[in-house]
């Protein structure tokens, strides 16, 4: 299920991605979940894609949050348990920090918190991510990778208190980090677009069936995604290991 | 009482906002003595009481991890100074309907209102007049925004019942007539006498809202009296410039190619299995003039609405910028009375275009920025949408009797009330203080989940008829569907944002993320459902008849009852003279320069040339999942490309390429061959990513001073210029719009606007695959200049300005040899010849091979020949030029028989770009200071 609302706007894109990975992805308005025309229950992916949902007003993805907070909760708590997947990109994975269900899995306080980015501005360029060591299925296989999305934010500086970085970093939760020309992770722009914390671009839960991640795989997997796919002979779009580890866990 | 919640960040943590408002007083304004900013978020509430605010900071408004906040307390109190920023009461804040819905959700019971400000916090050691420039120039634009002196007592606006006021035109004097005219109507006394004369025929005097429809409806903004106006130049009569256009389209559109041209809210082109293009291109200067960022974000969400009001409705797929401002350093004592500085504008601007459009996943992914010091009075603000949407239902829909007439998306107020006439007129001194009400800051998500809704409605085949509640606002939108068959709405059912609009306001309200469609009846409940789902508000206004008559009520009461062919085609056409005097600038003499690699960099930084990155990486390009050839690309993204492509349908090769081209200086010399130019340069730019000549449409863009005398001889002219180069090129004009009033006339100065002519350019290509991009792909390949030109025509280009001069002799682009050279370049990037390819404009050759090399993380050496000036053959600007990078083993004499070109040299590991000249060495410059010089203008700018 690719979760819609006002102002989501990477539902479509999202949606082809998974079709490519082999998975029969729907597009379902968060209206007819709270309607009842639609249920969690009947999917086995969730997904809230990039966008700004209700104009990212107040804190990116928050009115989105409250709303799933408010109503749908009972069903994704029910759907988590049950070992459904969900994965949040951009304005999603802002989502998903705001309900609790990152860093740790459980809707409820918000431990952990993507701020305005340190150049106070919406960017929009590629950057390098390095796959984390972490129990992400949407991962799996792929750690010690260094892949190349695109980042399209203005709020994506991951921030959170030290302890609960210290949870993350204990518990492996972090599934990319924003790595220099060398591949090592760092704090300089534009390698890390935003100034996030440890160069954290996304993380997992640690039953590692939550994920969010600021950078848009769906935007890398086709080939003519690349902005160099004219330099680049024989290139693999770097983004489809992703959606294709979420189908194949779905399915398993 | 109202409620206060002020959120701010952890005093540990920095405020990324703060320091660019920060940044901002320290390079825009050159205040030094402010040491640090500081922002607190306000949210006021009316209907709740304390408990219930800390309840929704707690829940909603703040978050421990990184913020804190106060109830009804300040939040920050060891500042030197706090200063509260507000909407003015009527604008509407995009947040408080956020606010509201998310109160609701968590179960807060009793809010009636909600709003959200901005508090800044200032440390140092600033004086009170410094503050009040900070305010005034950074923080605060009138037009919209107020400092909060004192806690207000409400959020709720009120108002009585409209009325409907009867305007006794029959027994008014001339002079009365044009008092009534200035400043509402903008209608000359013979306009005013014609309506004066058809109410005495019909023995009655008009409602306000008879006379205020009348004069929007025959604005120049919405008529175009102008472009149809017989047109008598040197005494000779010529046909209207409009009919020139269109007949030009009919003579060279190519069968099947053409779906819609001129009739509909954009222009439409045919795709591939079963789909069409769209493309449209609108100005927004008076109100982006006045309020940058909301002015030009409406602008947007104007242009997409014209996209998705095509046909039975498109869906956007790009948006595309072009903006002209006066140079962002101008002194501020440079500026005339009401109109606001560059740098502000330039950034607001910029601000507007990125909200709307990333707000709304439409990409931005082809644009340009060009300055000259007499932008100043006036900014041009283009901005272009492109859409795609099914061919069969590509064509302009027409209402039945009986269909309903539905408005959808957002409510109306006050805001937007006289734009259509206000942007038919020129800028005086005035405008700031009058017109004000003319500018809102738009509502992106509103229009999101409205064209979310609208695509549904269209894919049921729910939409007879769909059009933009642009300019004019009901009365255009309903009038102009109607107006073959007439149309009766109910003013009072219309959902207002507040109350006490009168009947006359209404119908004119400009109010953003409205639009109307023509549903038949059997279909209106089903569509009614799909805009519930999507939680757009969609009301039945009234039905479209048979009467031939506009006809509104309010409340019981008729306040509007007219003749459609009297407000459509009760304007007589005008008659236009004048005569074409040519200017007389002369020739500079140009010394040969000494210091080569200065020259370079003062090219490369002049602003029509430098890097325009800064703006460009604050748009979204990659959303929708389409974009096959980026804005900049290369190593390290350093290297800037001529076009867009986009790949609009997922799983199809099939591309879309999108470009422009504009010179405004150029204009001042000769709208002809500035006129030419332009056009050329928007082919050029296409064809140089791979584009087909053939399989292009254009789009035109007149933003005129007033055309009177000499500025009227000059537009006759660049539509020539258009005329010709649509039959020479065979390239069909599918939609235009002009806008003649950028003259700005002071209390102490008249100031025109230089003229511009924006050529837009989009079509089809059936793979992706066969596309090119700018940068060098490697070292050793042979480089080659395609193309026509006499290096000594540098009349309006960089170089001559870098000299402080114009010079008279524009390149004069030879429309008999473009064809051919168009076709063989186009046709060596499809064979696979062509590794990179890059065409010539501004900044001339040194600039297309810089930029080449920039993303190519290689140089060059360039070898040029003896008999030419160099300087004049590095700098000359002819458009219909390509620099090509060639694969290994390509022979280019084959390649490009029978048009002009020349081996310019070869490309080279070393980052640096080598010259020479008749076999001696001239200069060598190092990638790396070039690259500085040609970044070094907008990251001032914009501090990136």
């Amino acid at each position: 299920m690719i979760l819609r609302t006002d102002g989501t706007n990477c539902d479509v894109e999202t949606a082809y991605a998974f079709e490519q990975a082999g998975g029969s992805p729907r597009l379902v308005h968060v209206n007819q979940l709270r309607a009842g025309k639609e249920r969690l229950s009947a999917y086995r992916i969730l997904v809230i894609p990039g966008g700004f949902s209700y104009g990212d007003d107040i804190l990116s993805g928050k009115i989105l949050a409250v709303e799933l907070t408010s109503f749908l909760r009972e069903e994704i708590s029910r759907f988590v348990a049950a070992g459904g997947l969900i994965l949040g990109i951009c304005n999603g994975f802002q989502v998903l920090v705001r309900t609790g269900l990152l860093p740790l899995g459980e809707i409820g306080p918000v431990r952990a918190t993507l701020m305005v980015n340190d150049s106070a501005r919406f960017e929009c360029r590629w950057v390098r991510l390095r796959v984390e060591e972490s129990p992400c299925v949407f991962t799996r296989g792929a750690a010690g990778r260094v892949v190349e999305f695109q980042v399209a934010h203005g709020e994506g500086r991951f921030f959170t208190d030290a302890a609960t970085l210290n949870e993350i970093e204990k518990r492996s939760l972090v599934a990319f980090r924003y790595v220099d020309a060398g591949g090592r992770p760092t704090q300089d722009y534009p390698d890390n677009p935003n100034g996030s914390l440890n160069a954290i671009a996304g993380i997992t839960d640690p039953s590692g069936r939550i994920m969010g991640l600021m950078p848009h795989p769906e935007r890398n997997i086709l080939r003519r995604h690349h902005p160099n796919w004219r330099r680049l002979k024989d290139y693999v779009p770097a983004g489809r290991f992703i959606f294709e580890n979420a189908v194949a866990a779905a399915k398993a | 009482m109202l409620q206060e919640v002020r959120v701010g960040l952890l005093p540990a943590l920095r405020d990324a906002r703060g320091e660019e408002v920060l940044y901002e007083i320290r390079t825009a304004l050159r205040i030094e003595t402010v040491e640090a900013v500081r922002t607190v978020k306000v949210y006021r509430f009316e209907g709740i009481d304390a408990e219930a605010a800390r309840f929704l900071a707690e829940r909603l408004l703040c978050e421990a991890v990184f913020q804190e906040y106060r109830v009804n307390e300040p939040l920050i109190t060891d500042a030197d100074r706090l200063l509260e920023v507000a909407y003015r009461p009527g604008v509407m804040n995009p947040e408080a309907g956020s606010l509201l819905k998310a109160a609701g959700d968590l179960g807060v019971e009793g809010l009636l209102a909600a709003d959200s400000s901005v508090e800044y916090a200032f440390y140092g050691r600033f004086t009170d007049e410094e503050l009040a420039t900070i305010t005034r120039r950074l923080l605060v634009n009138e037009t919209i925004q107020q400092v909060v002196r004192e806690k207000p007592q409400t959020l709720l606006l009120g108002g009585e019942r409209g009325r409907t006021g009867i305007i006794p035109v029959r027994t008014m004097s001339d002079a009365e007539l044009v008092a009534l005219s200035q400043d509402r109507l903008f209608l000359n006394l013979e306009e005013m006498r014609l309506i004066q004369e058809y109410f005495r025929k019909l023995g009655r005097d008009p409602t306000d809202a008879e006379v205020e429809i009348l004069a929007q409806t025959w604005s120049e903004h919405c008529v175009h009296k102008t472009f149809k106006a017989r047109i008598i130049v040197d005494g000779r009569e010529k046909k209207p410039f409009l009919t020139r256009l269109r007949e030009a389209t009919a003579r060279v559109a190519r069968p099947g190619q053409v779906l819609s041209a001129f009739v509909d809210n954009s222009g439409v082109m045919a795709f591939y299995d079963g789909w069409a293009l769209c493309g449209k291109v609108e100005t927004h200067n008076a109100p982006s003039a006045i309020e940058p960022y909301g002015g030009a974000a409406t602008g947007s969400g104007g242009v997409f609405r014209d996209v998705m009001g095509t046909g039975q409705g498109a869906k956007v797929i790009a948006s595309t910028d072009i903006f002209c401002f006066a140079p962002p350093d101008t002194p501020p004592g440079e500026i005339p009375a009401g109109c606001l500085h560059p740098h502000y504008l330039l950034r607001r601007v910029v601000a507007g275009v990125r909200d709307y459009g990333n707000r709304m996943g439409i990409p931005t992914n082809n644009g340009s920025v060009h300055f000259h010091p007499d932008f100043r009075a006036k900014p041009t603000v283009i901005v272009g949408a492109y859409g795609l949407i099914p061919a069969a239902r590509a064509q302009k829909g027409r209402p039945r009797p009986g269909d309903a007439v539905v408005v959808v998306g957002g409510r109306t107020g006050r805001d937007g009330i006289h734009g259509a006439t206000f942007s038919s007129a020129a800028m005086t001194d005035r405008t700031m203080t009058v017109n004000a009400q003319a500018v809102q800051i738009g509502h992106a998500i509103e229009e999101k989940r409205m064209a979310d809704a609208l695509l549904a409605a269209r894919d049921e085949d729910l939409i007879r008829a769909i059009t933009d509640c642009g300019a004019g606002g009901f009365a255009s939108a309903v009038g102009e569907m109607g107006a073959e068959t007439g149309a009766l709405i109910y003013l009072d059912r219309a959902p207002l944002k507040y109350s006490g609009l009168a009947p006359w306001e209404i119908l004119l309200s400009e109010s953003q993320e409205r639009m109307v469609a023509a549903v038949a009846p059997e279909d209106v409940a089903r569509f009614m459902e799909i805009c519930r789902e999507h939680n757009v508000e969609a009301t039945v206004l009234g039905e479209f008849t048979d009467t031939g008559r506009f006809e509104a009520y309010y409340g019981g009461e008729k306040v509007l009852d007219l003749e459609m062919g009297f407000l459509h085609h009760g304007l007589p056409q005008r008659v236009l003279s004048c005569s074409h005097t040519p200017g007389e600038p002369e020739e500079p003499e140009i010394p040969v320069p000494g210091d080569w690699e200065g020259v370079c960099c003062r090219v490369l930084s002049h602003l029509n040339v430098c890097s325009k990155e800064p703006i460009v990486r604050v748009y979204d390009h990659g959303v929708q999942g389409t974009n096959a050839l980026p804005p900049y690309g290369g190593v390290g993204g350093a290297g800037p490309n001529d076009a867009v492509v986009l790949t609009p349908l997922l799983d199809r090769p099939y591309a879309v390429v999108i470009a422009h081209g504009l010179n405004p200086v150029l204009n001042r010399i000769d709208a002809y061959w500035g006129g030419i130019w332009a056009a050329a340069e928007a082919v050029s730019n296409a064809v140089a990513v791979g584009a087909d000549p053939e399989e292009l449409v254009l789009i035109d863009n007149f933003i005129w001073p007033v055309p009177e005398g000499e500025y009227l001889a000059q537009l006759d002219r660049a539509v020539d210029a258009c005329v010709d180069f649509s039959l020479a090129l065979k390239l069909p004009f599918i939609s235009g719009k002009d806008s003649l009033s950028s003259t700005y006339r002071g209390r102490d100065a008249v100031i025109h606007i230089p003229p511009v002519l924006c050529i837009s350019v989009f079509g089809r290509l059936p793979d992706a695959g066969k596309t090119v991009s700018a940068d060098f792909k490697g070292a050793g390949n042979l480089l080659v200049l395609v193309g026509d030109r006499r290096e000594e025509e540098l009349g309006g280009s960089v170089y001559y300005d870098l000299h402080g001069e114009l010079g008279r002799s524009v390149p004069r682009v030879d429309l008999g040899r473009l064809p051919a050279i168009f076709r063989a370049v186009h046709g060596a990037i499809a064979s696979g010849a062509v590794l990179a390819a890059h065409d010539v404009s501004e900044g001339g050759l040194l600039t297309a091979v810089a930029e080449m090399a920039f993303g190519g993380g290689c140089g060059a050496e360039i070898s040029l020949p003896e008999k030419t000036r160099p300087d004049f053959y590095l700098f000359n600007e002819t458009a219909g030029c390509f620099v090509l990078e060639l694969a290994p083993g390509t022979a280019p004499g084959v390649l490009f028989a029978g048009v002009p070109c020349q081996v310019l040299g070869r490309t080279v590991p070393e980052p640096e770009l080598r010259f020479s000249h008749g076999g001696r060495p001239l200069f060598t410059a190092p990638l790396e200071r070039l690259r500085a010089a040609y970044r070094r203008p907008m990251k001032e700018v914009f501090g990136a």
